[in-house]
């Protein structure tokens, strides 16, 4: 045991010596100065995590609905009451005229019409099916689809209660929702924007930080240095990862704090992936840094090569719906296996056990951007 | 009106000479189009669901049948042994369904029986397509197998305006079109007018005597034909690509197309009045506006679905009120009773956005 100690402190001393040390110390000293790198990693993710997780609610809910009622009874007066009722639609306003309500639908002042005509209560009484005109605005597919199925469903409840006894359906659907019960939105947006906001920040902050050396022309400074190039890389490396692990535990907290996310999977193995994620960040932006010329081609290619990553990662949109190609192309996006993966740890509580063919391809990434980079860099050196 | 003039053909002249503005004005919007229009589809289809039939008779067997007849689910191949959880956690299966062994001696005897449904709740939207599919399909195999002899009360009609298949891509299209029209127009206004700063040739304006109004239009000119160029290419594309078909009246999208590519390109302008250097502008641009143009205008979900404090911002994102009017255009078909206050929003955000630029450009001390 006691010898052990002093072996420690000599190769604390080495390392403190080492260029690597006081290349690392410039760095952070650099980085700490620069506010432009301070801003980028704290007010975009922020506000992007904010505003993706509020603004983005796929709900179908309060659409607005006009009526003609040309029954006037109580049971179609009943009618309206169901369909309104889960708030699903709100009974807007009532009309007079099919005419009328058809105008008003046509111009997007109202999402729905319902139309009960004159012999409604005649057919119920003689035990007929009578007839309930519904037209719903399929500009927004989706939700019209939505409001279509609940609308049937509503209806078709309404219709079995309408007789007495009243009849019970055969086979009940008892649909149980997992990993996200109440089908809160912004559980599913959020986990997909913490991926996006560290793709986004680690691509653009660590390009930034090769590119202003090349800019500024004091990479040829570091170059009479008697360091070795993989320390200057590792020295620009280093303290970039750090900041950006604190870039993760801050989505972290604001998802937990704020968006009231689960967290079920295990903590220090989601952000040991999660630094696998940022080596892929961190090469795609040096990469990037030694293709271009200046900081603007950086910032402006970074932009245009983010958007196909963040649409093709299944954060927003799901990646089941998407053609065929698309899926295809879909494994080659590492966003989308770090995206996985952060649902799977949050919502799913399930780990790398689960999770593995993600985190390998993540890996497989993460060498070959890795490696590319550094190569690239290193002959940019010499 | 001949400086201003001169001013957009130095402008136009600059612009095709620089190779990576062009790829930005021409290039970039066609892959966005294509990227958005064909990846961003929020109902999924061949959705892989699981079943355990613990009854195994005609009957469950029927029931299964009609469940995937829909297309909507695809069979995914899992054994009555194992726990579903396994096929669930996963992603394996984004559903499951587990018929009780009494399925059949239950409805026979016309007592009630429960179907167990478990979907994967993680992708909320289709959490609820499937829960209607299910509930759906249920309704009709009573119907279909004549278990339910008894035929419904009330027998709802319903029907899908505009958009009867109910086809994505003419609601993502559309909006795709407003997005891209918004960024790159402002991109390359607001580049432009940095560029001017950052290479010194603003000296040269302040030298000249080209008025700020007049420098404004000019540039403001210019980008407006780049952007009605991109509008006209990407446009045509949709046409050819996604079956885009005019529905009805074309003068409001005539006219609200260039008023919006106006104030998009005002928007850049004033960015790159305000902004320091080029990466400080992209950033504003990339960011501030593909942000507000993206979630807060109603392009993906609907706008009645954004919460307070949010909901007011987006009043003030342009985007919001050209993606009405391109989706009547397109889609409905109404014409200008159902747009006419999209236009005038445009128009008066316009006049604002001018306003703004002209007195940032006066402090950067032009003459007037």
């Amino acid at each position: 045991m006691m010898l052990r100690v002093p072996l420690f402190s000599a190769w604390v001393e080495r390392f403190l010596e080492s260029s690597l040390w006081s290349l690392a110390l410039k760095e952070v000293r650099q980085i700490f100065r620069n506010k432009q790198l301070i801003f980028l990693l704290i007010f975009p993710p922020t506000v992007q995590l904010l505003i993706y997780g509020f603004a983005l609610s796929p709900e179908v809910h309060f659409l607005k609905m006009g009526v003609v009622d040309y029954a006037h009874s109580p049971t179609s007066r009943e009618l309206v009451a169901a369909l309104t009722e889960n708030r699903i639609f709100t009974a807007e306003s009532y009309f007079d005229s099919e005419q009328e309500l058809g105008d008003r639908v046509r111009r997007g002042n109202l999402t729905a019409g319902l139309v009960i005509p004159p012999e409604f209560d005649r057919h119920l009484k003689r035990n007929e099916p009578a007839e309930v005109q519904l037209f719903i605005d399929g500009v927004d597919a989706n939700a019209a689809g939505i409001a279509n199925g609940y609308a049937s469903q509503i209806i078709n409840q309404f219709s079995r209660h309408l007789t007495t006894p009243p009849i019970q359906a055969l086979v009940v659907p008892q649909v149980i929702f997992l990993y996200n019960p109440g089908l809160i939105s912004s559980w599913f947006f959020v986990p997909g924007v913490m991926g996006v906001v560290l793709t986004l920040t680690s691509v653009l902050v660590s390009a930034t930080a090769v590119i202003r050396e090349k800019d500024m022309g004091t990479l040829e400074q570091l170059l009479m240095t008697p360091a070795q190039d993989w320390e200057i890389l590792a020295a620009k490396i280093v303290p970039l990862f750090l900041l950006l692990m604190a870039d993760v535990l801050l989505a972290l907290g604001m998802g937990a704090f704020i968006f009231r996310l689960p967290f079920r999977g295990n903590l220090p193995m989601y952000l040991l992936v999660s630094g696998l994620y940022i080596c892929v960040g961190v090469g795609i932006g040096i990469l990037l840094a030694t293709y271009a010329k200046n900081q603007q081609q950086v910032v402006l290619t970074a932009f245009f090569i983010n958007l196909p990553l963040i649409q093709t990662s299944g954060s927003i949109a799901p990646i089941e719906s998407m053609p065929a190609f698309f899926r295809f192309l879909a494994w080659f996006n590492p966003l989308r296996h770090y995206v996985a993966i952060i649902r799977g740890f949050l919502l799913r509580g399930v780990g790398v056990g689960v999770l593995w063919q993600h985190v390998l391809v993540l890996g497989i990434i993460a060498v070959i951007l890795l490696g590319l980079s550094i190569r690239k860099f290193r002959k940019q050196l010499s | 009106m001949r400086r201003v003039l001169a001013q957009s053909k130095k402008e136009l002249t600059q612009f095709g000479r620089d190779r990576l503005t062009v790829a930005l004005a021409f290039v970039l919007p066609l892959a966005t189009l294509l990227i958005f229009g064909f990846a961003i589809r929020l109902e999924a289809q061949n959705i892989p669901l699981a079943i355990q039939d613990f009854d195994n008779s005609p009957l469950s067997r029927a029931y299964i049948e009609r469940i995937f007849a829909t297309n909507q689910f695809q069979p995914v191949d899992w054994g009555t042994r194992d726990p579903l959880q396994q096929a669930l956690d996963p992603g394996v299966a984004k559903a499951a369904v587990i018929i009780p062994p009494n399925f059949s001696r239950q409805i026979k005897v016309g007592i009630p029986v429960e179907v167990q449904v478990l979907v994967d709740g993680t992708d909320v939207n289709n959490a609820r397509v499937i829960r209607n599919s299910i509930n759906a399909t249920t309704q009709f195999f009573l119907r279909e197998s004549g278990l339910q002899t008894q035929p419904p009360n009330i027998d709802l009609q319903s029907r899908i305006w505009f958009n009867p298949g109910r086809q994505e891509a003419l609601y993502i299209v559309p909006g795709t079109i407003a997005v891209i029209l918004w960024i790159y127009p402002s991109l390359l206004a607001a580049i432009a007018m940095v560029r001017e700063k950052e290479q010194g040739t603003i000296i040269q304006i302040y030298a000249s005597n080209l008025s700020a109004i007049e420098l404004l239009v000019g540039k403001g000119l210019a980008y407006l034909l780049v952007g009605l160029g991109q509008a006209i290419v990407i446009m045509g594309i949709s046409f050819l690509l996604f079956g885009l078909r005019l529905a009805g009246d074309p003068t409001p999208l005539l006219l609200g197309t260039p008023l919006f590519v106006v104030v998009a390109v005002t928007f850049g302008l004033v960015v790159g009045i305000r902004a320091t250097n080029q990466n400080a502008s992209v950033q504003v641009v990339a960011t501030l506006g593909f942000l507000t143009a993206f979630l807060l205008s109603g392009f993906i979900y609907p706008l009645s679905n954004i919460p307070f404090p949010l909901s007011l911002i987006s009043n003030i994102v342009p985007t919001r009120y050209y993606i009405p009017i391109i989706r009547d255009a397109f889609v409905r078909g109404a014409g200008w009773p159902g747009i006419w206050f999209d236009v005038v929003m445009i128009l008066l955000l316009g006049l604002l956005l001018f306003n703004l630029a002209g007195r940032s450009l006066r402090r950067m001390q032009l003459p007037d």
